[in-house]
């Protein structure tokens, strides 16, 4: 190298260190900087793709700066949580109840930072887990099923027996007694999210003993269970989001989940001062969980069963009425 | 629908056939690789691959038979790498064949979110629907369960018989199980091993694909993303508890698909046993009769072993 390059480097090299250390300084009347780490890909079209809608939705809203990592596994958790602690960033988000351990123990070496993981139960002084009160959603699933069904049969496939399914099944079945007290409900959990051939097959056992309305809380498992259904002549129930678009004449209904509303609600908490370390639940009252429409079977449904629904969603909503939480598996 | 025991039985064995069918036909494909001496893992790429092209054919001519033509192309594309690594290239075959593994998996989804996009609602395609055979579906238990299904079962069924016939009573079967026994004496003998080799991988492609095209074409009638999940590695699973024989194979098949049906079944009747028990039903029943048949298994002697015809 010749000289004259030696010097133009030396130029180059202070102009970006000078940068380097005047763009901290100069954001510091910024925005707030919000990190989050995703599971799996971004395009998933379920899980991380709303989560990740909810952090450009609260970009816009708040003019946050944001960031995301895709694919974080287990064990890269909590050197991902560290990367972005170290950056700066003031709010961190995992995604996924996997991520609740690891950001207590990076939360006590960054005690300014916060941690926020989706569907934990672990909490700390500045660590927060919100979970989403699906079983609201599965109780009057429950009864609006039991109203359906001419057989008396119903049947339920989750993905796989953990915490946060085992609670929508359990209260579905109790929604699903309060309306019809002599149901027969058949439950079984496939133990994959992904397969769908599997979830077909639960619910061609479930068919094969009567069952004439089936739900599902398993994820592409679940579509499975919806074209059994469809393929019987006979009627389902949506999870996630509105899924009569897969099958008009067969879905019934669906439990949505707002997951954006949940990350913007966590980042609104943390943009006013208000966050504090914990284990929150975000259900109706908080917009995060609901029913969809009835499209077609708006005019089948029993109008005394709307009614119902109506004002149940009301006093779920005002706090008069809490549906019962049960994360471990009870047998009918 | 009837409730009583028969109803029962019938519903079980028509559901594990079912199950059993895209394990059996990727199995026989398996079959004819590994007889001619190629371990190809690739399977569930194979399959899956298979799946992917059959949908695309049958979504956009809206015929079945092309969309089986395309999931017999979608699963030969997948297969001719691997024989073109392991034949030409001497690779290592499993790593070659879970590489392909990856390869399609990634490929697949790339190419549906091209087509598709994000969409939420589901491209369909069309499928083909049961057909019962006159007499034989009257039979109690039996007759619904094999001749009331849809044609891809009666093909398979066909199949199995055929490629028993192919495997052990004709030259070129023979020619096959030669190459993979002892592939020098084969080539002394004037076969030619890379030619066999290859035309094993050709048939794996095919049966695969078809393994396939059995899900989106049959089964659901749709793609998504890693619609296998997991079924190539257990057709695998199948050619060794099967022996490498074609009707090994087929009940080998039936085997898996009656203990997956099995604790779907029992999962509803409530006992109070955690479901991951019953998950893994399935699993432990193959690993039992895995480990009754220790010592009965004849592994092909060159198998996994690439040939090279100027080594000593």
């Amino acid at each position: 190298m010749k000289k004259g390059s030696f010097k133009i480097f030396g130029l180059v090299l202070m102009a970006v260190l000078t940068l380097g250390l005047a763009l901290p300084s100069s954001s510091l009347a910024r925005n707030i900087k919000v990190a989050l780490l995703l599971s799996g890909p971004a395009n998933d079209g379920g899980w991380n793709a709303v989560a990740l809608k909810g952090l450009k939705d609260a970009e816009k809203k708040f003019g946050i700066e944001t960031a995301y990592t895709e694919h974080v596994s287990v064990a890269d958790s909590e050197s991902a949580f560290i990367d972005y602690a170290a950056q700066g960033y003031d709010l961190i988000i995992g995604h996924g109840f996997q991520f609740g351990e690891p950001a207590v123990r990076v939360g006590k070496r960054f005690s300014r930072v916060k941690f926020v993981a989706i569907e934990s139960n672990f909490s700390s002084k500045n660590t927060a887990s919100f979970r989403m009160s699906i079983e609201q959603a599965g109780y009057l699933m429950g009864i609006i099923v039991a109203s359906m069904s001419e057989t008396g049969v119903i049947g339920i496939v989750g993905g796989m027996e953990v915490p946060s399914i085992v609670k929508y099944i359990e209260a579905y079945k109790i929604g699903a007694k309060s309306q019809r007290s002599d149901i027969k409900i058949l439950e079984s959990y496939v133990g994959t999210f992904t397969d769908v051939a599997k979830g077909k097959e639960a619910a061609m056992a479930m068919i094969d003993q009567n069952a004439d309305v089936l739900s599902h809380i398993a994820n592409q498992a679940g579509t499975g269970v919806i074209k059994a259904a469809q393929a019987k002549g006979l009627m389902a129930t949506g999870d996630s989001w509105d899924q009569n678009v897969i099958a008009p004449k067969t879905i019934i209904c669906s439990a949505l989940y707002h997951v954006p509303t949940l990350v913007l609600n966590v980042v609104k908490l943390v943009k006013e001062g208000n966050f504090k370390g914990g284990i929150y639940n975000q259900g109706m009252e908080d917009g995060v969980v609901a029913l969809s429409p009835f499209h077609s079977f708006e005019s089948k449904v029993p109008a005394s069963v709307k009614k119902k629904v109506a004002s149940l969603t009301k006093k779920i909503s005002n706090g008069s009425f809490t549906v019962p939480l049960i994360e471990k598996r009870t047998s009918n | 629908m009837d409730t009583g025991l028969i109803g029962i039985l019938t519903a079980l064995l028509a559901a594990s056939v079912r199950m059993a069918t895209p394990l059996t036909l990727a199995g026989l494909g398996e079959t004819f690789s590994e007889k001619s001496g190629i371990l190809n893992i690739g399977l569930e790429g194979i399959m899956l691959s298979g799946a992917f092209f059959s949908f695309i054919f049958a979504y956009y001519s809206q015929s079945i038979l092309l969309g089986l033509l395309g999931g017999c192309l979608g699963g030969v594309f997948i297969s001719m790498i691997h024989g073109y690594l392991s034949v030409r290239l001497n690779v290592d075959q499993t790593i070659a064949g879970l590489a392909l593994n990856f390869l399609a998996l990634g490929l697949t989804s790339f190419f549906f979110l091209m087509a598709f996009g994000r969409t939420t609602d589901l491209p369909e395609c069309p499928v083909v629907h049961q057909i019962a055979i006159p007499l034989l579906s009257d039979i109690p238990i039996i007759g619904p369960a094999f001749f009331n299904q849809d044609p891809f079962i009666y093909l398979t069924f066909l199949l199995v018989a055929l490629c028993y016939v192919v495997l052990h009573r004709t030259e070129w079967g023979i020619n096959i199980q030669a190459t993979g026994e002892h592939p020098r004496a084969a080539d002394a003998a004037g076969i030619s091993v890379s030619g066999t080799r290859y035309r094993a991988a050709l048939l794996n492609g095919v049966f695969g694909g078809l393994g396939g095209s059995y899900l989106t074409l049959a089964l659901l009638g749709f793609f998504m993303e890693n619609i296998t999940s997991g079924k190539g590695y257990i057709a695998l699973v199948v050619v060794i508890l099967g022996r490498r024989h074609p009707v090994g194979v087929l009940m080998a098949a039936i085997l898996v698909g009656a203990a997956e049906a099995l604790q779907f079944r029992m999962q509803t009747m409530g006992f109070g046993i955690p479901s991951q028990v019953f998950n893994m039903f399935p699993y432990v029943i193959t690993v039992l009769v895995l480990l009754f048949s220790i010592g009965k298994n004849r592994t092909p002697a060159a198998l996994g072993e690439p040939y090279i015809r100027n080594n000593r």
